[in-house]
Parts: C-alpha cells; sequence; structure tokens
C-alpha cells in the first residue's frame, strides 16, 4: 500500500473498543428539524454524530450565515446531544454552514465511517423494528448495526425481503435464516427474530406497508441511476410514506 | 490485510491536499463549520463566466472603431495587467481564503483607511459594471426583436436592461438554488458556441474559404494612443478574476483552486478576446463594426453564415450578459458583507433573511443603485468607471503583496507563492495606476469622487475600526 504516514492520526475518528454503530443524524436544526421522541431510545447504543446542517443559497457566505445564526444552531444542537447522551449514547456534535447538503452529509459519512444515516421522521418509542434486507452483498454492515443498537434492548426485529427475480420464496427464506443466526451469534434473542419472505412486484410499496406495523425501518441505500434520479432513493420514497424514523445503512465507501 | 493494524478508519476527505489555513477558517469556533463547495471547474466558470460577456459581445464593435485591428492589443494589454495582477492576488488569496477578495486582502495587509476605500469602491465598481453588463444584455435583448422583425419605436437596450437589472434582484432576493450549475452549463454552452464561430472566422479571416478579409492598417491614425486607451476602455472586460476571490471561502482546496482559477480564466478569456476581435475586424472594416455597436458580433456572425450565425450569437450574447449581470449583482453583495462585517458600513447592511437565506440589505444596496445606472445607458462611462474603481483595488493589492513579504507578519503564510514576487507585483502595480491615466477625463472624475466620498466616510464613520493584521 501507498499510504502517506499519517503523524498524529489525532483526527481520525476512533472505533473504541465497545464497538458501537456508528449513525449519522442530520437535521437541519435551523428549519425546525428536530430530534424525534423516541431518537433516543432508538439510538442509544449507537455512536451518534448529530450533524445540524443549515443550507444557504449560493449568493449568501457561509460565514456571514454562521455569525448571524450560529449561536441559535449551536444551543438547541446541544440540547439534542443532551437527550442523547442521556439515553446512554456516545454523541458527537457538528454544525455545519453549507451551499449543498449532499456535499456535508457525505463528507460526514466519510470522515466517521458511519454505517447508517438516521431519517429523522418521528417516533414515540419503539418496540419494533422492520429490517429489509436486499440481498447477501453488505448485508454484513446490516447486521453489525442491527445487532450494534438492539442487542442490549428488547426490541423486536423483522427481517424482510422480497423476493426477486429468478429467486424461490425457499431461497429468501434461508438468506434471512442465515441473517437470523448472524444476529443470534451477535447477541440478540432468537425469539425476537421474525423473518418474512414475500413476493412483491413493487418491494418499496411492500416495505413501506410493513413498516406501518412497526416503529422504525432499517433498509439499505441504492446505487444512484436513472431511477432514483426521477422516484429518488427507494429509502427517501419509504421514509415519505412510512413518516417514522428510517436508518439508511450506508454502502462501504472506497478507501479514495 | 497483511498491515499490522486494521485499517478501516477513513482518512478525511480531500486528503490530497492537506489545507491547514482552509481547515482554520472552516473549523468549528464553536458556532459551527463552514463547508466548501466550489470546485476548480465551478471557480473557472465564474472567472470565465463574469468576463466573457462584455470582452465578447458589447466591445468588439465600441473597441474596433476607436483602436482599429490593433484593438487586438489593447485586450492584450489588458490580459498582460490582469495576469500581473492575478499572480500577486493568488498569493494573498491562499495567504487569506476569506470571503471578500480583494478589499479583504488590503484592508489586513494597508490597513482601515485603505480597506475602505477598496471596500466601498468595490461595491459600487460592481455596481457599475453590473449597470454595463444590463445594457449590454438589453442591447441583445433589443437585437432579438430586430431579428424576429418587430419594429420598436425606441432603441429597447436601456429599458430592458432596467427591467433585467429590477429581475435579477428580485429573483435573488429569494434564493434561488443551483445557480452554480446554472452558471456552470451556461459558460460550457458559451464557449462551446464561440469556438465554432472563431475557428470558422479566423480560417475564413485567413483566406481558407476563398472569401476576402478586408486588409487595413493595423494601428489607427493616432497610433499607440488610441490603443492604450481603448485597453483602459475594455479592462472592464477583465474585472471577473476577482470575482473568484470574493468567493474565496466557498472554494475547495483554496490553496491549489483559488490560483489556477484567477490566472485560468484570465489567460482564456484573453485568448477568446484577441481572436474575436481579430475575427471582427477581418470581416468588416473598423468603422463598419463601429457603427454596428454593442451588437456588432451579430452582424460578423450574420456575414459568415447568414441568420443561424446571427440567432446563435445573439443567444450566446444573451446568455454572457446574464450571467455577468448576475454574477455581478452577487459579488457587489458580497462586499457589502464584508465592509459591514469589519465596522466599516453599520452591521444591519449584512442581515439574512433567515425565511430566505440571503442577505437582503446588502443585494438591495447593489440592485438600487445598479437599476439606477443602468437607466443612464451611458456604456462608456459605466465601464470605465468600473475600470477605474477596480484598477485602483488591483494597484493596492499589489502594494499589499509587496508590504506583507517585507513585513512577514506571523499570520501570513501563502502555500502559492507569485513567482518573482516583487518584480510581477511592481509591474502589476504601477501598470493598473498607469492604465487609469488613458481613460475619459469624466470617467476619471466619477472614480475619484467615489473614492474621495469613501474616504471621508472612513474618516466620518469608522476610524476607530483597526483592521490591519485582524485575521
Amino acid at each position: 500500500m501507498t499510504e502517506t504516514p499519517t503523524a498524529d492520526g489525532g483526527e481520525q475518528p476512533e472505533t473504541d473498543g465497545t464497538d458501537r454503530p456508528t449513525v449519522l443524524v442530520p437535521l437541519a436544526v435551523l428549519e425546525g428539524e428536530s430530534l424525534p421522541p423516541g431518537g433516543p431510545e432508538l439510538l442509544a447504543n449507537a455512536r451518534v454524530v448529530l450533524l445540524g446542517y443549515h443550507v444557504l443559497p449560493e449568493q449568501t457566505a457561509t460565514e456571514q450565515a454562521r455569525e448571524q445564526f450560529g449561536e441559535t444552531a449551536m444551543s438547541k444542537l446541544t440540547e439534542f446531544a443532551d437527550r442523547l447522551t442521556a439515553a446512554g449514547a456516545d454523541v458527537e456534535t457538528r454544525l455545519v454552514f453549507t451551499h449543498d447538503k449532499e456535499t456535508t452529509i457525505d463528507r460526514l459519512i466519510y470522515e466517521y465511517d458511519s454505517l447508517a444515516v438516521l431519517v429523522p421522521n418521528s417516533a414515540e418509542r419503539v418496540d419494533s423494528v422492520l429490517v429489509a434486507l436486499r440481498g447477501t452483498i453488505g448485508v454484513g454492515r446490516n447486521t453489525r448495526l442491527v445487532a450494534g443498537l438492539f442487542a442490549d434492548s428488547d426490541v423486536d426485529v423483522t427481517l424482510y425481503h422480497t423476493v426477486g427475480e429468478g429467486e424461490s420464496p425457499d431461497d429468501g427464506a434461508s438468506f434471512l435464516n442465515g441473517v437470523k443466526a448472524d444476529l443470534v451469534e451477535r447477541g440478540i434473542a432468537a425469539d425476537r427474530i421474525e423473518t418474512v419472505v414475500e413476493d412483491a412486484d413493487v418491494p418499496i410499496d411492500a416495505i413501506a406497508g410493513r413498516a406501518e406495523s412497526h416503529d422504525a425501518v432499517v433498509m439499505g441505500e441504492t446505487d444512484p441511476s436513472v431511477t432514483t434520479f426521477v422516484f429518488g432513493m427507494p429509502s427517501e420514497q419509504v421514509a415519505e410514506r412510512f413518516l417514522g424514523p428510517v436508518l439508511v445503512v450506508q454502502r462501504e465507501r472506497p478507501d479514495e | 490485510m497483511d498491515g499490522s493494524e486494521p485499517s478501516d478508519a477513513p482518512g478525511p476527505p480531500d486528503v490530497e491536499v492537506p489545507d491547514a489555513l482552509a481547515a482554520v477558517v472552516d473549523a468549528d469556533t464553536g458556532e459551527g463549520e463552514l463547508e466548501r463547495t466550489i470546485g476548480l471547474v465551478g471557480g473557472l466558470a465564474i472567472g470565465v463566466g463574469t468576463m466573457i460577456g462584455a470582452g465578447i459581445f458589447v466591445f468588439p464593435g465600441l473597441a474596433a472603431e476607436n483602436a482599429g485591428p490593433a484593438a487586438a492589443l489593447s485586450f492584450a494589454i489588458g490580459a498582460v495587467v490582469a495576469l500581473l495582477v492575478a499572480l500577486p492576488a493568488s498569493e494573498l488569496a491562499t495567504a487569506m481564503p476569506r470571503s471578500g477578495g480583494g478589499y479583504f486582502f488590503i484592508s489586513r495587509g494597508l490597513g482601515t483607511a485603505a480597506g475602505a476605500i477598496v471596500g466601498i469602491g468595490l461595491w459600487l465598481g460592481l455596481v457599475f459594471a453590473a449597470a454595463f453588463y444590463l445594457v449590454g444584455l438589453g442591447s441583445y435583448a433589443g437585437q432579438v426583436f430586430l431579428e424576429v422583425g418587430v419594429a420598436l419605436p425606441i432603441d429597447p437596450a436601456v429599458p430592458l436592461g432596467v427591467a433585467f437589472g429590477v429581475g435579477l434582484t428580485v429573483l435573488s432576493l429569494f434564493g434561488t438554488e443551483n445557480t452554480a450549475a446554472l452558471q456552470n452549463g451556461i459558460v460550457i454552452v458559451l464557449l462551446v458556441i464561440l469556438t465554432l464561430f472563431l475557428s470558422y472566422g479566423s480560417l475564413d479571416a485567413l483566406g481558407v474559404f476563398g472569401a476576402e478579409s478586408t486588409p487595413e492598417r493595423f494601428f489607427p491614425p493616432g497610433g499607440a494612443l488610441p490603443v492604450l486607451q481603448t485597453a483602459a476602455l475594455v479592462f472592464t472586460s477583465y474585472l471577473g478574476f476577482a470575482q473568484v476571490a470574493t468567493v474565496a471561502g466557498d472554494i475547495k482546496e483554496p490553496s491549489r483552486n483559488l490560483p489556477l482559477a484567477m490566472v485560468g480564466s484570465v489567460i482564456l478569456v484573453g485568448i477568446f478576446y484577441v481572436v474575436t476581435i481579430f475575427v471582427a475586424t477581418s470581416a468588416f472594416g473598423s468603422a463598419r463594426l463601429g457603427e454596428f455597436g454593442e451588437t456588432a458580433m451579430v452582424e460578423v456572425a450574420r456575414s459568415f453564415v447568414g441568420l443561424p450565425g446571427a440567432l446563435a450569437i445573439v443567444v450566446a450574447g444573451l446568455l454572457a450578459t446574464f450571467s455577468s449581470a448576475n454574477a455581478s449583482i452577487l459579488s457587489a453583495s458580497r462586499a457589502v458583507y464584508a465592509v459591514s462585517r469589519d465596522g466599516i458600513i453599520p452591521e444591519a447592511a449584512s442581515r439574512l433573511n433567515l425565511a430566505y437565506g440571503t442577505p437582503h440589505v446588502a443585494l438591495g444596496l447593489a440592485g438600487g443603485p445598479i437599476v439606477v445606472l443602468s437607466a443612464t445607458g451611458q456604456v462608456e462611462l459605466l465601464a470605465e468607471v468600473a475600470s477605474f474603481l477596480h484598477l485602483v483595488m488591483y494597484g493596492l493589492i499589489c502594494v499589499a503583496l509587496v508590504r506583507l513579504r517585507r513585513e512577514d507578519p506571523d499570520w501570513y503564510d501563502p502555500s502559492f507563492r507569485c513567482p518573482a514576487g516583487f518584480a510581477v507585483a511592481g509591474v502589476g502595480g504601477v501598470a493598473s495606476f498607469a492604465l487609469i491615466a488613458f481613460m475619459q477625463p469624466a470617467s476619471i472624475g466619477v472614480g475619484i469622487a467615489v473614492m474621495v466620498v469613501s474616504y471621508g466616510w472612513y474618516r466620518y464613520y469608522a476610524t476607530d475600526v483597526d483592521l490591519k493584521g485582524d485575521f
């Protein structure tokens, strides 16, 4: 490897031995977005990167906004951070003034090697979680997140898979059973895990429908394509319809 | 895999170029950090987009009338002066990657008095420039009516320019998103149209297509003097590189991208300008070009390929003058912000509107006078006053570079160093001030009046503000 030696490494986020999954929680603080009531409970076992951001039109200098709104935004953010800390989460707070939300979120996903990003829709309390799994690729990140967040809680987990083309329901069931075994090994009691395989024409509709009987959704992000460009990311669509919190598991980011 | 440590901790983004200074500026001071979102292409687009409107779509007729084919030389002189300033400005910008550009360098390098003159001068200089672009935009919009055969009782250039001025100001108040993407797109379309047009025109002028080009004496009857006077007039075409510095706070990896964007955009537009004049004066005699006025390039294109060519240039002219005017309005509001942040004018001027996120007072202070000035329709005066106020700033940028290098304060640590700094800054400074001498007396008068009033304001309002070295 041709690595440039990093002398101090002080900037590197450290993975403290407990192996808490890192979850990025972006909040448009100045536009009134706030931490949902169920948020602290949901993220009690996570390392939370609480990102307050404010998007400015290009004609405005970010510096100018920081000067005027920085203090207000920071005090709100600190309030949210305190609630998360009280629930048991490790919290890092960042406040960013930006012209482009995606750039900022993407930068912080890299910077903290975030496992998932929370779409902070409201939830009162979290008793059951729907985990929508597409296939074996990257499934390890899903299990790491789910086990990390819920192993020590009494949240029920429903693993959900829609059968794809050329796949039999039995294939789907054995895939989910593998995942279940993995979760059990990671400390979630087997009787708290349910598996559901379904044959659905439009997976997004099916997921959004299923989600209604749960309090939160965990699902993967999708590679950008023409379809996602036109209709938005599946995770966004689900979040819009489900109206509850959605944890979007991030792809493994290349090491640049 | 074989390493001693599991290396799954990612590096920070943009690891290739550590930008220590930028990191300090952006870092969280307890009130949040700043995201940089403009890359090299975006920076170049700001520079080129601001500049190219004037040099190609407004000036060729006027310049050729004054200086004949030697107007190409006038544009070349302008490019050299701009480059001599762009290099020192790049060094200063990498040492102070903050919003405010030239004003910021001068107020920190030379003190509050010089800063006040330049800061207020920069705001008004951009106001004059924007008014000038708007009249150009009005001329092209008027040309649209001519092309579709609608006869208007009056010359529509000024009223249309005023209307666009009001429209752009209102638009900018409501925080349009994606203006950067739009700007990039406009610049790319423009460069494609211009490259096609100028390639065809150059081949034609060289006789490839058998058409006869107009042989004409290179130098005008007055010799070198008209050439220098024209250089002073058309210098407005080179103001845009400084606009890159006014958004320095938004540029990613500023130590690399700022110098490249500033110097690159000057070189790029300089080449386009010189070739444009060569092509234009080959197609028509200088006197003819002068009669065509602001939209001379439309007639040049028509003479090559008829109506489609004329239409292409009308569209390009609309896009170019529009993007120049828009960029100038936005830069002017940034200039207002920069001086108000420092307390040179009341802080209220930089208040942001939370709903739209835009500085409504600053935009009003930019848009209002712009509309009034474009109503005068005095193209040459507007252009020259804009150049005057910018040239004063450019001259002082060079002085600031020399001063900072000699004093070498602790905080001055530019990551880009201008080659042969003292010589370049010396020549650049002298050339900037010298160019002013070739302007019309009226323009010089207005320019000096602005400077005197700015200084008077500083004595009245801001004598207790100390900015030198305040970084």
